[in-house]
């Protein structure tokens, strides 16, 4: 595949569209700003191929996230063909999440990140929180109490 | 800390102005019960849903759905310990008491939980119906809920129950385009959950609610009622099943469906703890807590620190 002669208007136009697709279960935040995106390559003839990369191998929203990010790409006018893959590498790490989708997660969403840094910090007050639950609602996801307003939160994490 | 009422009045004035209630404050009595009695409802039926959808697992045909049931069996466990949490802090019973009262039979949980799950068909139609029912109830309640914490959880909630709206779309697609005898399971699938996924919403709203005073419940019944069944009688119609209701009726000057008279019998029963299925599901899941006890125990006698 020729990536390098395509009219780069193509893949801003693509980049932007997938960007508009938000996480099923996390609105408001772009699968771009969760770091699901890997690469856009595009062929002359308007052929697109979107490289993906899942939080977790299992992750039941694999097919969804594909199907919209098909439907974000193939209203541009430019667009023949979209293919979605999912990578096998690299694998998802918490820190290609954007200070973007941070910000959205903790203010909309009370949904913490998990860093190796240092405790994870509740949302709400900033204080230090304890793990009460290895798995959440999702396998990305633990239960943890803040130990200062007592705010029961989720914590994204990638292990 | 937190703040205090020196009355009921004084209490509702601030909820009226649109206060937000936090665990630390000293909210009057009744209206912790009743947050209490709220959320505990909420996450007795979550789990009972979760182990619903547990035994599918094994059942469930494709590895693609089999993924989603997964997915939905993590959910509803997930969102249970969530709200058992947020109930707990209210102080009036700890999370195992709460979950001793469910398996022994003792407290409530939706009637949509209280049915067989016989075939396949079954679990499209609940993924649709129910679903379809849960979640307007509960943007309903996350829409101008007073109490802050659990507010804070159904906005979570409410994007991933949505998410299982989304599969049971999907589903319903696939096996209306299956071959005439899945299509038959599932009309037989809508004529037992139809109903069942109605009442849901429960019986019209009192003019005195005391959940919509308090801002636990932002819409009435009948209007969200009335709203599902605008939309899933077209769809499904447009699939080519039928809705069991005789008494359903089409204004085409509105193109507004309205379904007949709501038989309640069955709601009160599964309120009584006497539904077509509850003293199995009951029976299993206190079978289940039972063999559980040795991991219960283990966790208890672990030293503090080992596990947090």
């Amino acid at each position: 595949m020729n990536t390098t002669t395509v009219d780069n208007t193509l893949l801003r136009r693509a980049l932007a569209a997938v960007t508009t697709v938000d996480d099923p279960e996390i609105p408001g935040v772009s699968i771009v700003d969760l770091g699901l995106l890997e690469t856009i390559t595009a062929t002359e003839d308007g052929r697109l191929t979107i490289g993906l990369i899942p939080t977790f191998s299992g992750c039941p929203a694999l097919a969804t996230i594909g199907a919209d990010v098909k439907a974000a790409l193939e209203v541009l006018p430019e667009v023949e063909k979209v293919t979605v893959e999912w990578l096998k590498s690299p694998i998802w790490t918490i820190e290609r999440v954007t200070a973007k989708a941070r910000r959205t997660m903790a203010t909309d969403l009370t949904l913490a990140i998990k860093v190796d840094s240092g405790p994870t910090l509740c949302p709400r007050c900033g204080s230090p929180t304890v793990e009460k639950s290895e798995f959440g609602p999702s396998r990305c996801r633990a239960i943890h109490r803040c130990g200062s307003c007592f705010e029961v939160i989720e914590v994204m994490r990638d292990r | 800390m937190g703040r205090t009422w020196s009355s009921m009045n004084e209490f509702e004035a601030f909820l009226n102005e649109g206060g937000m209630v936090e665990v630390d404050d000293d909210m009057p009595d009744e209206y912790r019960a009743t947050v209490f009695r709220f959320i505990e409802l909420h996450a007795n039926s979550e789990l009972m849903g979760g182990l619903t959808e547990r035994d599918w697992i094994p059942m469930t045909p494709g590895l693609r759905h089999k993924m989603t049931v997964l997915a939905k069996t993590q959910d509803e466990i997930g969102h249970g310990h969530l709200l058992y949490m947020v109930a707990a802090d209210l102080g009036i019973k700890t999370r195992r008491e709460m979950i001793e009262d469910l398996f022994a039979g003792r407290s409530r949980f939706h009637n949509v939980f209280h049915y067989p799950v016989r075939t396949w068909g079954d679990q499209v139609a609940i993924c649709l119906l129910v679903d379809g029912a849960a979640v307007p109830s509960q943007k309903a309640v996350y829409k101008d809920c007073s109490y802050g914490p659990y507010k804070r959880i159904l906005k979570r909630i409410i994007a991933e129950e949505g998410f299982h709206l989304r599969l049971g779309e999907e589903r319903v697609l696939r096996i209306s385009q299956g071959t005439d005898a899945q299509r038959a399971m599932f009309q037989q699938s809508i004529n037992d959950w139809w109903w069942p996924a109605l009442r849901l919403f429960g019986p019209d709203s009192k003019p005195d609610d005391k959940l919509a005073r308090w801002r636990l419940k932002s819409e009435k019944n009948e209007v969200m009622r009335a709203g599902w069944v605008q939309k899933f009688v077209p769809m499904l119609h447009s699939y080519g099943f039928t809705i069991p209701d005789p008494g359903l009726t089409h204004d085409p000057e509105t193109d507004t469906w309205t379904c007949g008279p709501i038989d309640w019998e069955p709601l009160k029963r599964t309120m009584a703890m006497d539904g077509p299925d509850t003293a199995r599901r009951i029976a299993e899941a206190s079978t289940a807590w039972e063999t559980t006890q040795w991991v219960r125990n283990a966790l208890d006698a672990a030293p503090a620190g080992v596990i947090a």
